[in-house]
């Protein structure tokens, strides 16, 4: 392995009897010498064993013993990365019958690092194990397990958080076997069949099968969330609220337009008995005094002032010449009934 | 002012409610109510049967405020103010001394209830924005002094309930015939002679709902 070299200090002067590694002379009295790496040179030798020429920056590469400047090593020994086409020093990846800068091994598709996380070949690609199963599963229509990168047996997979899987990865969250490919999933937990069943799955009141997700508990059934929706325009309430009428449920706008009992003071269609009077409906809580808010119901006695009720105390306050109209209004409504 | 009104006014505050009964508490005013217009979190205000002569300002300080009675009082004029009430959803004002109608309640837009019956309202009383209330629902005016309508009611697209009794109205504006969703219209005891054509196809075409009523016995025969 070629190593790269710090430079050499100058060992000393000239002893009596050392040779230079190089030219395996002596060196003259008062001689500098060179020590590298334990190898006595004389400083003439101390050069790239190529080109002759000292080390730039005092930088050289060792090869089996010999010394070689940068540009000289690269051209003779460093292996070119496939990718940038520079060379690569330091750590080199071999891979796909070439050399790469760890940085410059990447996923051809995603372009995801590939040096630390292993690749897998691919037509001739190095590609990401998730990039293959994607490749894979595109030309056969098999998917490729996420977590062993191999091939699921059709109708097996179990999508677990959004990714094709073995179900035998998995074991079930209740009684802990290893799952097959008929377990279910609930909330976040994956259970085997037998385990699921026990808990009691409930069943769309739509589409008769099992919700195994979010689930809407109304009307006395339960419902996919998408499937509880208004029996008029089939748009689900998503958790809005809902009116329900023999056993239907709509939404607001079409509970009105349908049954038309919206309360003339909050203006909403009225959940629950219904005050009809005056030719208007009224939430129970909502028929109140127009002069004093009381609470009014039917049996209360009750004055008509332009089709709203008026309690018996506020009649008796009002002006007296109103009140004498009042009653008039009243008699000759009276006498048409 | 009684003691019971101020504790009212207090316990309301420090109970947190979100509806004030002073009906009947011989109020001339409620200016000098301690601590009244600082219930923010108020929602309804009952202040019938008083002698109350005007609110004050200060009430548009009342800012979730949904219902608003001031039924039965002696009020002259209405504060400006009560067009920043945003969420004044009722206001029932009748059986007053009103002459005259602030420009700022046509800005208390979520209006869905409006009665004004039995007050002094003329021709010249509407704000001249008071179309801009497009959420309404009921209109009363009943025992007022209106001798004509402005034709911009037929932009209160929403309107159900129109009571227009007990005036001195000579003739009906045609837009009235855009009320699309009129149910209830008073109009007895007026100097009607003839109601606008457009009207009658709004009768016609409304008489089909069991639910539509019209009151035309006041018209006069010519
Ligand atoms: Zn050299
Ligand atoms: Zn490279
Ligand atoms: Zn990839
Ligand atoms: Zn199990
Ligand atoms: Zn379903
Ligand atoms: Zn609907
Ligand atoms: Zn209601
Ligand atoms: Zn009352």
């Amino acid at each position: 392995m070629p190593v790269q070299n710090e430079i050499a200090a100058p060992a000393g002067y000239g002893i009596g009897n050392a040779i230079c590694a190089v030219c395996q002379e002596s060196f003259g009295v008062d001689e500098r010498m060179v020590n590298s790496n334990g190898q006595i040179l004389h400083e003439r030798c101390f050069v790239c064993v190529q080109c002759f020429q000292p080390f730039p920056d005092g930088l050289f590469y060792e090869y089996d013993e010999r010394r070689y400047c940068e540009e000289d090593f690269q051209t003779l020994f460093a292996p070119c990365c496939k990718q940038c086409g520079k060379f690569v020093i330091g750590r080199v990846i071999k891979a796909m019958q070439a050399n790469w800068h760890p940085d410059c091994f990447r996923c051809e598709i995603c372009n995801d690092g590939l040096a630390d996380s292993g690749f897998v070949k691919n037509a001739g690609r190095a590609l990401c194990k998730k990039c293959n199963a994607d490749e894979k599963t595109k030309k056969t229509g098999r998917y490729v397990c996420r977590k062993c990168h191999t091939y699921i047996p059709e109708g097996e997979h179990l999508m677990y958080m959004g990714e094709p899987v073995h179900p035998w990865h998995y074991n079930c969250f209740s009684c802990n076997k290893e799952l097959d490919h008929l377990c279910r999933k609930r909330d976040t937990e994956l259970y085997c069949l037998r385990c699921h069943d026990k808990m009691g799955t409930p069943i769309c009141g739509a589409c008769r099968r099992p919700v195994e997700d979010r689930v809407v508990h109304a009307l006395g059934k339960a419902w996919h969330v998408e499937h509880f929706v208004c029996a008029k325009c089939e748009k689900p309430f998503y958790g809005h609220r809902y009116y329900e009428r023999k056993g239907l449920a709509y939404c607001e706008t079409h509970y009105n337009e349908l049954f038309g009992d919206i309360c003339f003071e909050c203006n909403k269609a009225i959940v629950g008995d219904v005050v009809n009077a005056l030719h208007k409906c009224w939430c129970v809580q909502h028929f109140t005094c127009v002069g004093c808010n009381v609470s009014l119901n039917l049996r209360s006695k009750f004055h008509e002032f332009d089709m709203q009720p008026l309690c018996k105390k506020c009649y008796e306050k009002m002006p007296l010449e109103l009140k004498k109209r009042l009653k008039k209004a009243e008699q000759t409504a009276g006498s048409r009934k | 002012m009684s003691k019971s009104v101020k504790k009212l006014v207090e316990e309301t505050k420090d109970q947190g409610y979100t509806e004030l009964d002073l009906c009947d508490k011989s109020l001339n005013t409620i200016a000098d109510i301690p601590g009244l217009t600082q219930l923010r979190h108020l929602v309804r205000l009952t202040l019938s049967h008083n002698r109350i002569t005007s609110l004050p300002e200060s009430i548009g300080a009342l800012e979730n405020l949904e219902f608003l009675n001031v039924f039965n009082n002696h009020i002259e004029e209405l504060p400006m103010s009560l067009g920043s009430l945003k969420k004044l959803r009722h206001f029932n004002a009748a059986v007053n001394r009103l002459s005259s109608l602030p420009r700022g309640l046509g800005t208390a837009s979520g209006l869905e209830i409006l009665d004004l019956t039995y007050n002094n309202l003329n021709d010249k009383s509407l704000p001249g924005n008071f179309s801009v209330m497009k959420q309404l629902r009921a209109l009363y005016l009943g025992d007022n002094d209106f001798e004509t309508l402005p034709s911009e009611i037929g932009e209160l697209r929403n309107l159900q309930v129109l009571v227009l009794r007990d005036n001195d109205l000579i003739e009906l504006p045609k837009a009235l015939g855009n009320l699309s969703r009129l149910k209830e219209l008073h109009l007895q005891n007026n100097r009607l002679t003839a109601l606008p054509p457009e009207l009658g196809k709004f009768k016609h075409h409304s008489c089909a709902d069991s639910q539509n009523y019209m009151t035309q016995d006041g018209l006069c025969s010519g």
